[in-house]
């Protein structure tokens, strides 16, 4: 199946902004993400087609996989 | 401060603190050792102050009686990353009850002004009634015990914050200072002075690298007392950092604590800049006066599009490793840092660009600038303008002052110059009373009289019971768009337990950024007091003394005359809501009705055990 991954923030850096990727179906979130070696100490926030899941969440085909880093004060 | 035991919470009144009592009335000064009270006390900060603050009876801010307490936390000046804090607290001359009472605030900033306080042995000041004539205040490290002095001051009049910053810095060695500016001196006409501390990075460089304690118009209080500046003048007093604060900080800095902060050529996040990023995904960046529209403008001023155009050092306070400064550089031709421009931090980059329609690097920078050179608090101004420009959009035929809209950079820069001089006292005296005035409440943005921060108030119904600024002391601003809450359950338990704790970091000496998520009743503080001062302190014990400083914060609210309708969100937020944000509204008025009744039934019975 098809996800589009949108990176947010520092995550772009040496990467990309948005990328359609093929996964098996039944794919959860977690391992999409374990996929893309991100830096998790700045991965914080993940959302498919606007809206918060965790790494357990099922994903389907078309989904829209956004991952940003954790908002903060200043 | 002197400890005579190793268990400050059993036994308080072990615990003394050193503080000097000015009274500039009469140029006597009383320096006494103080034991504590409580663990409050010995933390600290608000913790200690708004215990003498609620023993004043205050009508006005300004009025002899209202004291300027400055002081410092435990961990000041200790090897403890991040301690470097200096409080400021007083009865606030621009937050203030309907009843038109003034409320208790604090304000906290970095720098090394407050490491150099701690190691003159003070820890606390308490500035009495008024001088006649402008003094600034010397605390110098004497054989035994602080000496303080007060001297004329009539040379720094006018000067911006970094002019007597410099000009004091001539004059003492090996010393750091706090500055009011031209917005402080009119305490008049504006009511959010704020308070400039110098940084080791602009006393080295020479370039107006300082730290603001902004919030509350604790500058604006000293200006009224005719206090312009404070010079803490002592040697260094760090040593060998201890293993287990060694272990704390390099966990700090490695262990994902701060790694957000930390500048992305060295793996970081890059700052609090980044909330620009994840806020406009869900088209949350305050725009045009905290309406955003659903399009990209905010990502003009991302940090990816500022690179392409100008250099950005990343530079910190003195032995910090967060390294949380973003100091924005001219770029010369062959490639290296020209003149500096201002910092960009996500609340006044924000407020005074893209929420004031300006979206142009340059031209925010001018305004961070102007704003931290008069010592003006960039969020009061940010959104007193922005509500300005909002006026005269709905009323093109009769705008007020020169008629500036949005993005009109001149007629913006004007009104901010004119209000730091003075001469805008409509603007200088906030939003709450500029709105009052013109009849439309509705769009303005305050909660309890305080501009809020840079975060949409949809994403944040914890505005309400915040007791000292929006974000800086209630941690429930990313609760939606990080977390996903959308529950009541969540919010309740949040307002009335978790995000409050991040107030602790306003009693201790550190910044939030030392751990912003777990607040100061961790392993890593617990260890750095045993390392530190030798004290055997529970996480529990810190975190029950923080709940307690919270609430007398509450509690004083109230007893300056807030009434709980006061606790609500701008009127805007439910009367015409913003369906471009993408995050679910939580503040539909049964989501709020409900969650109001569930917090105060906590809180009114806490407060009620408390007294
Ligand atoms: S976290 Fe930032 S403001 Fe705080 S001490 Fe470090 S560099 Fe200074």
């Amino acid at each position: 199946m098809k996800i589009t991954v949108k990176l947010y923030a520092v995550l772009q850096v040496g990467r990309y902004r948005e990328k359609e990727l093929d996964f098996p179906v039944e794919t959860k979130v977690g391992a999409v993400v374990n996929s893309l070696d991100l830096p998790s100490e700045h991965l914080d926030i993940l959302l498919v087609n606007g809206r918060h899941v965790d790494r357990e969440f099922l994903l389907q085909d078309g989904d829209v996989l956004s991952l940003l880093p954790m908002v903060e004060g200043g | 401060m002197r400890f005579l035991t190793d268990n400050p919470a059993s036994e308080p009144t072990s615990v003394l603190y050193t503080r000097c009592t000015v009274d500039l009335e009469s140029g006597c000064f009383l320096m006494e050792d103080v034991p504590c009270r409580n663990l409050e006390d010995v933390l600290g900060g608000f913790g200690r102050s708004f215990q003498m603050l609620a023993e004043r009876d205050i009508q006005s801010a300004y009025v002899e009686e209202n004291p300027l307490i400055i002081n410092v936390g435990l961990l000041t000046g200790s090897h403890a990353m991040t301690g470097m804090r200096t409080y400021f607290s007083g009865y606030s001359p621009i937050k203030q009850s309907k009843k038109g009472l003034p409320a208790a605030m604090w304000s906290a900033g970095s720098g090394k002004f407050g490491a150099k306080l701690k190691w003159t042995g003070l820890d606390e000041l308490v500035i009495e009634n008024r001088s006649e004539q402008p003094v600034y205040i010397v605390i110098r490290e004497t054989g035994d015990r602080p000496e303080v002095t007060l001297k004329p001051a009539d040379h720094l009049l006018g000067m911006t914050t970094h002019g007597k910053i410099m000009a004091l810095q001539e004059q003492y060695d090996d010393a750091h200072f706090a500055a009011i500016g031209p917005a402080g001196e009119n305490w008049q006409n504006v009511y959010a002075g704020a308070v400039a501390l110098s940084t080791v990075n602009q006393l080295k460089s020479k370039q107006d690298k300082v730290r603001f304690a902004g919030r509350g118009g604790m500058g604006s209080l000293m200006g009224y007392k005719n206090v312009l500046a404070m010079v803490a003048q002592s040697s260094d007093k760090l040593g060998r950092t201890p293993e287990p604060i060694k272990k704390a900080n390099i966990n700090v800095i490695k262990g994902g604590g701060s790694a957000r902060l930390q500048p992305i050529k060295r793996g970081g996040g890059g700052g609090t800049w980044a909330a620009y990023d994840v806020l406009q995904a869900f088209h949350a960046v305050p725009v045009n006066n905290f309406r955003p529209q659903g399009n990209d403008l905010p990502e003009r001023l991302f940090r990816t599009k500022v690179e392409q155009q100008y250099e950005i050092k990343s530079e910190a306070c003195y032995r910090c490793g967060i390294t949380c400064h973003n100091n924005i550089h001219e770029r010369k031709a062959d490639g290296s840092p020209g003149a500096f421009l201002a910092k960009f931090d996500y609340e006044p980059l924000n407020l005074l660009g893209t929420n004031l329609g300006l979206h142009e690097a340059a031209q925010v920078a001018a305004l961070i600038h102007l704003c931290d050179n008069y010592g003006m608090d960039a969020i009061t101004t940010g959104v007193t303008v922005s509500y300005v420009l909002s006026y005269n959009q709905r009323h093109p035929e009769k705008p007020l002052f020169n008629g500036a809209s949005f993005g009109d950079y001149d007629k913006i820069h004007d009104l901010v110059k004119c209000t730091g001089l003075g001469q805008l006292p409509e603007i200088g005296h906030g939003v709450k009373r500029l709105s009052e005035s013109t009849g439309e409440t509705d769009y303005a943005y305050h909660v309890k009289g305080l501009e809020i921060a840079a975060y949409q108030p949809e994403t944040n119904p914890g505005y309400c019971w915040a007791i000292a600024g929006g974000h800086m002391s209630m941690g429930t601003y990313g609760m939606l768009a990080r977390e996903g809450k959308t529950d009541l359950d969540s919010w309740v338990a949040a307002i009335t337990r978790d995000k409050l704790q991040i107030v602790g970091f306003d009693m201790i000496g550190l910044c939030k950024f030392f751990d912003i998520v777990n607040g100061i009743g961790t392993d890593m503080v617990v260890d750095c007091l045993a390392a530190e001062h030798g004290l055997k302190v529970t996480r529990e014990e810190l975190q029950a003394a923080v709940k307690r400083a919270f609430l007398r914060g509450l509690t004083l609210e109230i007893r300056q005359g807030y009434g709980k309708e006061e606790y609500c969100l701008p009127a805007e937020v439910t009367a015409n809501p913003n369906h471009n944000i993408t995050l679910p509204d939580l503040t539909t008025p049964e989501f709020l009705a409900e969650l109001e009744k569930r917090v105060w039934e906590i809180f009114d019975r806490e407060m009620q055990e408390l007294i």
